[in-house]
């Protein structure tokens, strides 16, 4: 058998940190994204995604540590790596008193000539073709998130960065994102990096995943992988209550979080989902509902605790 | 080029940057009504004190002087105007958060901090030509033309200027109002890519300009000592080509160092900006 098929490294950091006066923002992250991946950046607000992403863009300065893109150095290389890459840092901002396309224009110029078709295949992409003459300032915010993902198709970019690109948008809107984001990967093979505190997000767009915490890096691997290990919480309505305690409690692959009003939360260990359903329903037990949840903050105390097998 | 092109068209596509240009046209159109309005009176003034020693025929108020009266009038109207555009150059971007957009580009730091600058500057005498074809035009229009009679603060005697020589002192001392205020502007941009919002940088280069005034000015030899030394002594150097005969000596060593004060002012922008986490 021969080597594992590896595939190119796209971006690389290794000790990258990054201080704040006496706080460390970020603290010796060594992330690897390779070509074509989703990659999610997971954390909770304040956890330094915005910082590592700011510095992965050069709008801050590492105190210590390297980042490399596209296997080059990337302050060495500034110029010939930036025009590989676009991104946009957490809300995207335009000039409100241009049109979507004379901002298109501006931006896009800044890294190689863009012609006009471009621009309106660009918005095309994004549904503002019909509004490309229009002033931002008209925009509404989900609008402005969608021309932020314009600009940054514009100059074709191999790697796209995105911070927190969903937020702040209804949940048709964050769906519309998704689904882009999706499309970028599979049809124009951009790799893409996304940052995120919803694990749900990224688990529904992202191939790869690295969680960080208090500036530091807590896990990086796939998202398959780092997911299916999990256990999973589950808020289940059930009748009568109290035997469908009796019943479960007892069973090692269980823990009964909390159970109130007909309804228990549970969390169970990976493979026994279906296995729990059956068993209330054999025992007589009427269950109303059944469905899955799993929080980052779950995911986080689970790993940070020690105790995930990941 | 593409830098400079797109910082100018941003910056000539707001409103911001005419609010200085009606100024100066409402004021100096303003101006200019009243005294031919008031001439009868103005000219009885002029003449009561000068009447004692010189005889004096022709137009003494002609468009000429009436430039030459607007533009001493307004010295410390233009740096504030010139603020409020310089001084949000940079900082305007990391208020509307485009700073974040711009950054992420190709184009260095440096590029990008140099084609705001040349923005700034071409804003700037945009706005002095401006003040000066304002000056001139509707004032010759009211006033007619006419030798140039002048008598200035702190000096003794009259200067008087033919008719002949004024449209290219005027000229040069139009170019010399210029490079003064590239000062101006040079130190409302400094202050812009050190701060993040625009009200600073504003504020700050009023009080820079205000206090070397007020410095320069107070009789005492203490302060009298500090005069060489502030930029705001050179700042209206313009008015020495209305000298007779014109001190090119000193123009030179008033242009050289306002040129230095710039330079000087530039070079910390683009070095504080550059090394300048971008945290907004």
């Amino acid at each position: 058998m021969g080597e594992p098929f590896r595939k190119e490294v796209v971006l690389k950091t290794s000790g990258l940190s990054k201080r704040f006066g006496t706080r460390w923002a970020a603290r010796d992250l060594n992330l690897e994204v390779h070509r074509g991946d989703v990659f999610g950046f997971l954390g909770p607000n304040g956890a330094g995604k915005s910082t590592t992403i700011r510095m992965i863009l050069t709008l801050l300065r590492p105190t210590a540590g390297s980042i490399e893109i596209f296997g080059k150095d990337l302050h060495k290389n500034r110029r010939s790596v930036l025009s590989r890459v676009c991104g946009i840092v957490e809300k995207p901002d335009f000039y409100l008193y241009l049109s979507a396309h004379k901002n298109l224009q501006i931006l896009g110029s800044m890294t190689r000539r863009v012609p006009r078709d471009e621009i309106m295949e660009a918005l095309d992409v994004v549904g503002l073709k019909s509004r490309a003459f229009e002033k931002v300032k008209t925009f509404s915010h989900g609008m402005k998130q969608r021309l932020g993902i314009a600009q940054a198709l514009l100059t074709k970019p191999e790697l796209i960065i995105l911070d927190e690109p969903t937020s702040g948008l209804d949940p048709q809107g964050m769906k519309e994102v998704r689904e882009l984001i999706r499309r970028l990967s599979s049809e124009s093979e951009m790799t893409v990096f996304l940052s995120s505190h919803l694990l749900s997000e990224v688990e529904l767009v992202a191939t790869r995943m690295a969680v960080i915490n208090r500036g530091e890096l807590i896990v990086q691997g796939s998202v398959s992988e780092l997911l299916e290990k999990e256990t999973m919480g589950y808020s289940i309505q059930v009748s009568p209550l109290d035997a469908a305690i009796n019943l479960i409690g007892k069973l090692p692959w269980i823990e009964i979080l909390s159970a109130e009003n007909s309804r228990i939360e549970v969390r169970v260990n990976p493979g026994h989902s279906s296995e729990l359903n059956r068993l209330l329903v054999t025992n007589h037990i009427e269950v109303s509902s059944f469905y899955p949840h799993r929080t980052l903050e779950d995911f986080f105390l689970k790993i940070t605790e020690g105790t995930s097998e990941i | 080029m593409n830098l400079l092109w797109f910082e100018m068209v941003k910056t000539f596509s707001r409103w911001r940057t005419y609010i200085g240009f009606g100024f100066i046209a409402l004021v100096v159109i303003l101006t200019e009504v009243v005294m031919k309005l008031s001439a009868g009176e103005i000219v009885y003034r002029m003449m009561k004190s000068l009447q004692k020693d010189f005889l004096i025929f022709g137009n003494i108020l002609n468009g000429w002087f009436v430039t030459t009266f607007i533009m001493n009038s307004l010295h410390i109207h233009i740096p504030f105007l010139i603020a409020l555009v310089a001084g949000d150059m940079v900082s305007g971007e990391a208020t509307s958060g485009t700073v974040r957009l711009l950054l992420i580009r190709p184009p260095s730091r440096y590029n990008i901090i140099a084609a705001k600058y040349v923005t700034a500057l071409f804003y700037t005498a945009g706005l002095v030509i401006f003040l000066g074809l304002m000056c001139i035009l509707p004032g010759l229009a009211l006033f007619g033309s006419g030798d140039l009679i002048l008598h200035h603060y702190g000096k003794f005697g009259l200067v008087f200027i033919p008719e002949v020589e004024i449209p290219l002192r005027m000229l040069f001392a139009f170019m010399a109002a210029v490079w003064s205020m590239t000062v101006v502007a040079s130190i409302a941009f400094l202050l812009s890519t050190l701060v993040e919002n625009s009200i600073g940088p504003i504020i700050g280069t009023m009080v820079v300009v205000i206090v070397f005034l007020v410095i320069g000015n107070f009789p005492f030899d203490f302060f009298h000592s500090l005069k060489p030394y502030l930029f705001t002594t050179y700042m209206v150097f313009w008015q020495r080509f209305l000298d007779d005969p014109i001190p090119w000596q000193e123009i030179a060593r008033s242009a050289a160092f306002l040129g230095l004060h710039s330079i000087g002012l530039f070079f910390i922008a683009s070095v504080a900006y550059g090394r300048k986490d971008i945290k907004s």
